[in-house]
């Protein structure tokens, strides 16, 4: 396998996402691997690109720098990619499965014609050939996926998570700079700004004890007795997604990737099933006690503690416990 | 004797007094002639609706609840006094004839009854009216002093502008008469206590005005009697002309609902499923509205209306009826007939956003303590059901209820838990096995677990006690297992009828596949439903009724006592009211050894519902001030017991919940009578 | 506005043990119950409110067989005006084949918004809609949690990671990836579904779109499906809820919180 490994790196309003660096220590450990050239792709501000060192953690990387392209623009990400592609011939592509990676990838897919595969959780070569892993029916399975025809390329999108940034030794970090393909056409969509939701009457991100609910919580009303429980244990509530779905709560309590990430001491996860979206957002907490009827909830995989049992039910067994 | 003319023999400036008579009369009749001429097409407007099967059942009917008032008693005083008025009315239907016929110039029955005739009727009609007249005052005075709480809300003025009419009405028959008596010169024949008595204070009256108070009783009698006539169609007292056919054609068919429309085959041709507008009600059911004496005994028993939830069925029934005469209003153009161009005259017409909240619709758990009260026999249910449907279709029914109903549809029970594990609870008892028949089976009883006890936790229990005593008796027996779908009853009840007769069409078509003598149930709602609401009458028991039988026939002994205590059987809605099975699990639990019962004061037909087996497990409605099973737990205390014995697993898991919630875990238990039954096996 | 809205059927797997078939490239789906994709029924729901709002009609269109006529009746009955079902034979397809197959025939339905789901809640690829957009030449934005219409743009709320949010302006045409949680999707009754069948529903053969071999193959293929690892997971406690709330007021205790 020749050819390069192509990853797009993701910044927003100047810095450079998490997901990015964890590309390239995948991408560093699969040219270790087969002998080929790490180069990432850029768009934005130079200012934003030189303050921070990924740039080191490449063979090159190809810098576009466009004040009309400082915030991400999907179009122009495309067409940049899918120039690169044509004329460099990578081996791989690699996208963060991100919302942007989500509008990005499958638009390069379409206008190169590389095969594509989607919230992958890994990538092996095996016996020369590329093989992704990633997740069917939220978790429940695993499966692993080929690629008909991987000769002319392969594009990724990576879940955030899967692979960890490790430390390795400077690559040569050249910086090449590229310019916008010529003749433009206006693109269709444009940034306007970014509105941050998370602003809310609580910060769960400062709470140092959780009590989270989910979907388990069955109904809006019921709520209240949880806010009880958490007053009572001194703590904070939060939610999953679902819960935000329906209107029950704000989305400014929200834990997961379209949330918020927190890191309690103890985050008390109430009839949450632990989608994997969700979990995310707990991988920094402390200790994780997980309550839920189902005993074969995913949740109990993660969770450092578990009981099988009504949420409800073991919140009032908790209350009365306290209030000895 | 004094020389008189009768009051419409006199002229009056030159007219004879039957020429006012006929005026009188005239105006009346037609005023009332117009009224109820508005009335019935109001009742053509609505749909229809076939009360006409069963006539001897609906006469025995007419007669027990109609003319012997048996329900009036149930709030004693009320109804004495309300007896005594009707039964006055009845005797002085006769007399007020007469005293028109008089005014009109033309006294028939006069001629018609002999002298001991005559005064045997004036006996009576003299006592019928001091009792009525009593009695009037009696309501009066009780209303005005005592209060009773189901009045509030309910009109004052009319009740006082009738009460006091009717009194009128007494006053100025018996001055009439004690006039007469006066005028004729009193001879001892007649034993009319009450004229004779009034007549003493006319003695020393001179002629002239003897004759003049005579023909003024008399007018004032008359012009009052047309008066009421009138006034009869306008308000709560129309029922004094519905009442006896409303309850001549009273629903029979306890337990189910009605069909979303009576005239049309197939839930797919109805263009419009459900009550929206007054006119999409049946004729029936409009007739109820026109019926509501505005007693209030219906809320005063409402379960929902206790618990602070904004149901009040007297007060729904109020609106409805006052909507309805707006709709179609004595003079002046109806707003309800045909389509109009005016969109906020289109808007007015819905019943939802002007006239009831949707919680209020939501509130009713379908214990029919409201229609078990109401003595004419209004029916509450159907309207409230219809009116889900409704909101149903047009997607406004709360959010809550979506992912319910999909799981009810996608895998037959409310949780959205795989069919394939419906009777893992079966496989998992200790020591028993449990028969999952399939199709071409043959089995002597059919126990329908429904999915409550098939899934959750708690009910499961139950299951399994029903399972133990069965095999204990020696019961031969089988489950559905994965086929076996909802029983479809909450979502009936809910609204959802197309979801309904897709989980019945299934279920039924299963059942087809097995001979089986008996279908036994676990809950009294699948009994209700397999029972009445299926269209293929299956034979259905409750497994209270089943147990007592193999009690009775020796099948099941008992060999240990019960735990120590006092015990109250609480009757679930849809066993003792909208089934009638009250003695059947009372007997039960006396044949268990040990057992000290006691019963609540609101038990049996009066019996307080605890929450309810369908909305309430999705859906709160957010005035409730206390649970119906708080209000409920608080009854058995009163009747000084320990533990509370329920045969239904959602007041189970009520009361579980509200003893819970009251701390009073203590003093208070609740078990299922199943799991009592097997304790003493 | 004249909308077009894509819906997918997929098994319900709720607490579903899922089963593997022998070839170990399947899942056997056949013994469970199908619903409409979740993401799909926001994305019909938004398309109706649009439709509320602003005039114009909206066609639902699907892949597959006659069974996944289903879904597109529940569009019918939230309110879409017409539905379009693409009969697929029972060809191997992955997002990309699908896409292609979508394309040929929304390219002939004049319409200003096309709107489908993130994803599907069995594969979870997130493929079919950008792919289909690139196709048709509309501009689009994925995992859309607002929209609103603005003369001849579409200003969409993206939802990001984080809690961030990204407002983006579209040249109309455009198609949107539509996130759960947008909206509330209205309650659709079984006979208002039976009722819908009233509606136009047409059905093309894939083999009328005249597409070549090629683009029915997909490019991607699944060698294995497996079950995850047990790999340890919560210590899980037993016992009394009494014990059990006595036992985890401890723990927390002894991390320094409920104190």
């Amino acid at each position: 396998m020749t050819g390069d490994i192509l990853v797009f790196v993701e910044q927003r309003a100047g810095s450079v996402r998490e997901v990015s660096y964890q590309l390239l220590s995948k991408a560093n450990q699969i040219c270790a691997e087969l002998s080929v050239r790490l180069t990432a792709v850029f768009i934005g501000p130079k200012a934003s690109f030189l303050s921070s060192d990924f740039y080191k953690k490449a063979d090159r990387v190809l810098v576009l720098e466009d004040e009309r392209f400082g915030d991400f623009n999907c179009e122009i990400a495309r067409d940049v990619m899918v120039g690169i592609i044509k004329e460099q011939r990578p081996a791989m592509v690699l996208v963060g499965h991100t919302p942007w990676g989500m509008d990005l990838a499958p638009a390069i897919a379409a206008k190169t014609g590389l095969p594509l595969s989607t919230d992958c959780v890994d990538i092996k070569i095996e016996a020369g050939k590329v093989k992704a892993v990633r997740q069917l029916y939220g978790g429940k399975l695993f499966a692993r996926v080929v690629f008909k025809d991987e000769s002319k390329g392969c594009i990724f999108t990576v879940r955030p998570g899967s692979f960890s940034v490790e430390g390795y030794p400077d690559r040569m970090g050249e910086i090449v700079p590229i310019e916008a393909p010529k003749d433009l056409p206006e693109p269709s969509s444009r940034f306007v700004e970014y509105v941050d939701t998370g602003a809310g009457e609580v910060d769960i991100t400062q709470a140092e004890l959780l009590v989270s609910i989910g979907r388990g919580v069955g109904e809006k009303e019921r709520i209240e007795e949880i806010q009880e429980l958490a007053r009572i244990l001194g703590g904070v509530v939060s939610c999953s997604r679902p819960v935000v779905d329906k209107g029950w709560l704000p989305k400014y309590h929200q834990v997961g990737t379209s949330g918020k990430s927190v890191k309690p001491k103890v985050y008390l996860a109430l009839g949450i099933s632990g989608a994997f979206q969700h979990v995310a957002g707990i991988a920094g907490a402390g200790t994780v006690i997980a309550v839920n009827k189902d005993k074969k909830a995913p949740i109990f995989r993660v969770a450092d503690y578990g009981v099988a049992d009504d949420l409800f039910a073991f919140s009032d067994a908790i209350k009365k416990a306290l209030k000895k | 004797m004094i020389e008189m003319l009768h009051p419409a023999a006199r002229t009056y400036a030159g007219i004879p007094g039957y020429v006012f008579g006929w005026l009188a009369f005239s105006v009346a009749v037609l005023f009332f002639a117009h009224v109820m001429r508005k009335r019935y097409i109001l009742l053509k407007a609505g749909r229809a609706d076939p009360r006409l099967e069963k006539i001897w059942e609906r006469l025995k009917g007419f007669f027990v609840f109609g003319i012997l008032q048996r329900r009036q008693p149930r709030y004693l005083w009320a109804g004495i006094i309300h007896i005594v008025i009707f039964w006055g009315f009845v005797v002085l239907g006769l007399r007020s004839i007469d005293l028109l016929t008089q005014a009109l110039g033309m006294p028939v029955l006069g001629l018609l009854m002999d002298r001991s005739a005559e005064a045997f009727y004036g006996l009576m009609r003299d006592i019928a009216e001091i009792c009525v007249l009593v009695a009037c005052l009696w309501a009066m005075g009780r209303r005005f002093i005592a209060r009773p709480k189901r009045y509030e809300g309910s009109s004052h003025t009319e009740a006082y502008i009738v009460l006091g009419l009717i009194s009128f009405l007494m006053i100025t028959d018996i001055g009439y008469d004690a006039i007469g008596l006066v005028i004729e010169g009193g001879n001892g024949d007649n034993f009319a206590p009450a004229s004779g008595f009034a007549s003493l204070f006319f003695q020393e009256t001179g002629p002239s005005f003897l004759r003049s108070g005579h023909a003024l009783a008399f007018w004032l009698h008359i012009l009052a009697f047309l008066f009421f006539l009138c006034f009869l169609p306008m308000g709560k007292h129309f029922h004094i002309i519905t009442a006896l056919p409303n309850v001549f054609l009273r629903r029979l068919a306890k337990g189910s609902v009605k069909p979303v429309r009576w005239d049309v085959q197939g839930l797919e041709e109805i263009e419009k499923i459900g009550v929206s507008r007054i006119e999409d009600f049946t004729w029936k059911q409009l007739l109820d509205l026109f019926t509501c004496t505005e007693c209030g005994r219906c809320t005063d028993r409402c379960p929902a209306f206790s618990a602070g939830r904004p149901l009040s069925p007297k007060s729904l029934t109020m609106k409805l009826r006052d909507h309805a005469y707006g709709m179609f209003p004595l003079f002046g153009r109806s707003p309800a007939a045909g389509d109009k161009e005016d969109a906020d005259e289109e808007e007015r017409r819905e019943i939802f956003g002007n006239i009831l909240t949707e919680e209020e619709i939501w509130s009713c758990t379908t214990c029919g303590a409201c229609e078990e009260e109401c003595p004419v026999f209004i029916e509450y249910i159907d309207k409230i059901i219809d009116m889900r449907r409704n909101l149903i279709e047009t997607s406004n029914a709360p959010r809550a209820f979506n992912q319910v109903f999909m799981h009810l549809e996608k895998t037959g029970n409310p949780f959205g838990k795989p069919p394939s594990k419906r009777s893992a609870w079966a496989s998992e008892l200790e020591g028993m096995s449990v028969r999952v028949l399939k199709e071409g089976d043959e089995t002597d009883i059919l126990y329908y677990v429904d999915s409550y006890p098939s899934y959750d936790p708690r009910a499961q229990s139950v299951a399994a006690a029903v399972v133990r005593t069965l095999n204990l008796a020696g019961v031969e027996f089988g489950i559905l297992g994965p086929k076996e779908k909802d029983s479809g009853h909450q979502v009936r009840r809910m609204g959802e009828e197309g979801l309904f007769q897709l989980l019945m069409e299934e279920n039924m078509e299963t059942l087809k596949g097995i001979k089986f003598k008996k279908i036994v149930t676990t809950d009294p709602h699948a009994y209700n439903t397999l029972r009445n609401d299926y269209s293929i009458k299956f034979q259905v028991l409750h497994y209270s009724m089943l147990m007592n039988s193999l009690m009775e026939q020796g099948l099941l002994k008992p060999k240990r006592d019960v735990e120590p205590g006092i015990y109250t059987y609480h009757d679930p809605c849809y066993l003792g009211r909208h089934n009638g099975i009250y003695d059947e699990p009372r007997r039960l639990l006396k044949s268990l050894p040990g057992l000290k019962l006691v019963e609540m004061e609101r038990s049996r037909d009066r019996s307080f519902c605890c929450g309810g087996g369908d909305i309430i497990l999705w859906h709160e409605i957010s005035s409730e001030k206390e649970r119906p099973a708080g209000i409920r737990i608080n009854m058995a205390r009163k009747a000084g017991a320990g533990v509370i014995v329920t045969s239904c697993p959602f007041c189970l898991m009520h009361f579980e919940d509200a003893i819970k919630t009251a701390g009073l875990e203590w003093e208070l238990k609740v078990v299922d009578l199943a799991e009592l039954v097997v304790s003493t096996l | 506005m004249d909308i077009v809205v894509c819906v997918k059927r997929v098994p319900f797997t709720q607490e579903v043990d899922l089963e593997i078939d022998r070839s170990k490239r399947f899942v056997a789906t056949e013994s469970l119950a199908h619903v409409i994709n979740d993401w799909d029924s926001y994305a019909v729901e938004e398309a109706i409110l649009l439709k509320e709002k602003l005039g114009g009609e909206v066609t639902a269109v699907t892949v597959g067989s006659e069974d996944d006529e289903e879904v597109l009746r529940r569009a019918l009955a939230m309110g879409a005006d017409r539905a379009v079902r693409i009969e697929s034979g029972g060809m191997p397809m992955d997002g990309t084949v699908v896409a292609g197959i979508l394309a040929s025939v929304i390219r002939n339905i004049p319409c200003d918004l096309v709107l489908t789901g993130v994803q599907a809640d069995d594969d979870n690829q997130a493929v079919v809609g950008v792919t289909l957009a690139e196709l048709l030449g509309l501009s689009h934005a994925a995992v859309v949690r607002g929209i609103e219409v603005s003369g001849a743009d579409i200003v969409a709320r993206i939802e990001l990671e984080g809690g961030v949010d990204e407002i983006r302006r579209l040249r109309l045409p455009a198609l949107l990836t539509i996130q759960t949680g947008i909206n509330e999707p209205r309650y659709v009754s079984v006979m208002g579904i039976r009722k819908a069948s009233k509606k136009e529903l047409k059905v093309i053969d894939v083999k009328e779109l005249g597409l070549s071999q090629n683009d029915l193959v997909p490019p991607t293929e699944i060698e294995e499906i497996y079950l995850p690892a047990d790999t340890g997971g919560a210590e899980m406690l037993k016992g009394d809820p009494s014990v059990v709330a006595e036992a985890v007021i401890d723990i927390m205790r002894r991390k320094g919180v409920a104190l």
